[in-house]
């Protein structure tokens, strides 16, 4: 049997003298959606990060595509991490922004693939970021996604600010990274989990 | 190649919200005229001091602009996703010092000529004078991107990174003013490339060990 896409032992994870993780383990197989539920300050956004590399854990293991996280130099591009609000630059156009993160990410695009994505999401070219509303931020994020094509795709409450057409958009992009990778989200939104989700994975416990 | 992409970049982004530049330059503007009217207005006074002032204006402009350079990913929230791309991270490094060592040799060049008309620092020796400049700018930028890479994720950032930095480039600085002052007031060329190799050395000593331990501090 093929090795979990990710898979999380053990991992305990505290900021100052508060343990934010305990003792957490989590395993998401190749197709999966998996949401993380529970309520404010459990933890999701913390396991989203340790997950995605950018946090260490005091204690316990992270394994990505079957091997050590730690290791992972050349396939951390694989992995996106859309965080809520998603980040992008706000003196650069949507579609620059697409044009450098992409080009940094060693996966160089054209004005016209970048257009082209931005048009696919429903978003206007020529505009600034710092004029974007928060779902133009989110539609944006969606855009880099579709153009990265990651193999893990790491969501923090992706339907938030999202109106129904940015929604549906939302839902096709999980489902094409899932076919060949998976996808773990954090929500709040029971109903979207349900919608989305193959598997859901309550976080309960006190930040 | 990423390293030079992200350097122009930030160049793009520096230029669109200029607050840095800005912010950087005024306060040249007003260092060298508060230290003019200090040591002026004795022709000798001034020249004495010109060089002093030319590198103390340079290093404190410099570490604001430094901490700039990370700036720009602390207010985008942008620096996760410069961690998440693949391959080693001493490329983000080089490439924050490339758009760093870029800005403080305009601002240095700037910097030259004020000097030279406020504080009669000969422009006739312009070249020995960028020589200068070049090298003692390229061993405080080594040193002042990669500190304010190190506190870029510290609430204290900016004070911290002047308690880091200035200790550390205290050589650099020292030999760029005694490059500047035997310049100004014509030693002998060997005296002043004997500063030069000093320079060089710091640069390429502090340049090669910023780039090995870079990955490993920038990691949360």
């Amino acid at each position: 049997m093929a090795d979990p896409l990710v898979e999380v032992q053990n991992v305990w994870k505290r900021f100052g003298r508060q343990w934010v993780l305990r003792d957490l383990s989590l395993a998401v197989e190749r197709g999966e959606v998996v949401a993380l539920l529970g309520p404010n300050g459990v933890g999701k956004t913390t396991l989203l990060r340790v997950i995605a590399t950018l946090i260490r854990p005091q204690r316990g293991t992270v394994r990505l595509f079957g091997r050590p996280a730690r290791a992972l130099e050349a396939e951390r591009g694989r992995i996106a991490l859309v965080a809520n609000p998603p980040a992008f630059y706000r003196h650069l156009s949507g579609e620059e922004n697409l044009e450098q993160a992409l080009a940094l990410a060693g996966k160089p695009i054209s004005r016209a693939q970048a257009l082209e994505a931005m048009g696919r999401v429903g978003l206007p070219e020529g505009r600034t970021v710092a004029a974007y509303s928060s779902g133009m931020r989110k539609r944006l994020a969606l855009a880099r996604t579709l153009l990265a094509r990651p193999r893990l795709l790491l969501l923090d409450e992706p339907e938030t600010a999202l109106d129904t057409g940015g929604r549906e958009e939302l839902v096709r992009v999980i489902g094409e990274v899932a076919r060949e990778g998976a996808v773990v989200l954090a929500t709040h939104d029971h109903g979207f989990a349900a919608e989305v989700a193959t598997r859901s994975f309550a976080m309960e416990g006190r930040a | 190649m990423r390293a030079l992409v992200l350097a122009l970049r930030d160049l793009r982004l520096e230029w669109r919200g200029r607050a840095g530049l800005l912010s950087a330059f005024s306060f040249i503007a007003v260092v060298l005229f508060i230290m003019g009217i200090a040591f002026g207005p004795d022709e000798a006074n001034l020249r004495r001091a010109g060089p002093g002032v030319l590198w103390v204006a340079l290093a404190f402009a410099g570490s604001m602009l430094a901490s700039r350079a990370w700036a720009l990913e602390v207010e985008n929230e942008t620096l996760d996703d410069l961690l998440l791309t693949p391959g080693s991270r001493e490329w983000i490094y080089v490439g924050k010092l490339l758009f760093l060592w870029l800005l403080m040799i305009v601002m240095g060049a700037f910097l030259l000529v004020l000097v030279a008309a406020w504080f009669y620092l000969p422009l006739a020796a312009w070249p020995q004078l960028f020589v200068t400049l070049v090298l003692g700018g390229t061993g405080y930028t080594v040193i002042a991107a990669f500190y304010a890479g190190l506190t870029v994720r510290l609430r204290a950032r900016d004070v911290l990174l002047y308690l880091l930095v200035f200790p550390m480039i205290l050589p650099v600085v020292l030999a760029a003013v005694k490059a500047t002052l035997g310049i100004a007031f014509g030693a002998e060329f060997a005296e002043i490339v004997s500063w030069w190799k000093l320079l060089g050395v710091f640069d390429v000593v502090y340049l090669t060990l910023c780039v090995l331990l870079f990955p490993g501090v920038i990691e949360g």
